[in-house]
């Protein structure tokens, strides 16, 4: 069963990023990736296939619309919520337990949430 | 560089199509995905947001609630894994995508830390 796992952060974490100088991001990554392997060690050892991706910065998001024909773009995100997604995984799960044991493994889920979307099935 | 392009739509609307409406959209997304070809990396349609759990965790604690952690007039209801030339190209294709035309599509790149 595949999910799509959504990893948001906390908005005011992600200003605070916005702030930092590269190299001070640089410098607050590096410390995060052990905890990043961990859970990339855990997925390897359960077998379970995943993909995802980290987003860039969601000052950098365009929305596209399309109305009466015309194509109107604008700049941010989607919404403005206290949450925005900086992430996300495409998991493929035994079921949902799983698959809240994996979002438990994220460490955004400390700060943010992960919010588990099954895929349709037709 | 990837882009993901996340498809806002109204859920209710949606669920209150006929099978022969609903099939006219998918034919849509069947005739985009032809069209784009391979710059469509990945993609899927959600199931709705009822079937959404959100996890958190708080001072060690595991919060489990059911639903979205945002409660919009328009649901993520699908996704696309674009590769583009630039941000204007996926701006192109996402114009294409069927959900653009009612609801949203949202454009975030792929981070660059994480390409390299």
């Amino acid at each position: 069963m595949k999910y799509l796992l959504l990893l948001n952060n906390d908005a005011r974490e992600v200003a605070e990023w916005q702030q930092l100088t590269p190299a001070k991001a640089q410098e607050r990554r590096a410390k995060q990736i052990p905890r990043w392997n961990e859970l990339f060690a855990w997925l390897a050892e359960r077998g379970i296939d995943v993909d995802g991706l980290e987003l860039d910065d969601p000052a950098n998001a365009r929305v596209v619309r399309v109305r009466d024909g015309e194509t109107l773009v604008s700049d941010g995100p989607f919404a403005e919520t206290k949450e925005i997604v900086g992430g996300y995984f495409l998991a493929d799960c035994e079921d949902l337990d799983q698959a809240i044991e994996l979002a438990q493994r994220v460490p955004v889920a400390e700060r943010g949430s992960v919010e588990i979307r099954p895929l349709a099935r037709h | 560089m990837k882009v993901l392009a996340l498809i806002y739509a109204d859920q209710g609307r949606w669920e209150s199509l006929s099978e022969d409406e609903r099939n006219e959209v998918y034919e849509r997304y069947r005739a985009f995905g032809d069209n784009v070809g391979d710059k469509i990396v990945d993609g899927a349609e959600l199931a709705p947001t009822r079937a959404a759990t959100t996890v958190r965790i708080r001072e060690g604690q595991t919060a489990v609630t059911d639903g979205p952690f945002a409660e919009t007039k328009e649901q993520l209801g699908g996704f696309y894994l674009l590769e583009c030339a630039s941000l204007d190209e996926a701006v192109e294709l996402a114009a294409q995508i069927p959900g653009a035309s009612r609801g949203a599509v949202e454009l975030r790149a792929a981070s660059e830390e994480a390409a390299a």
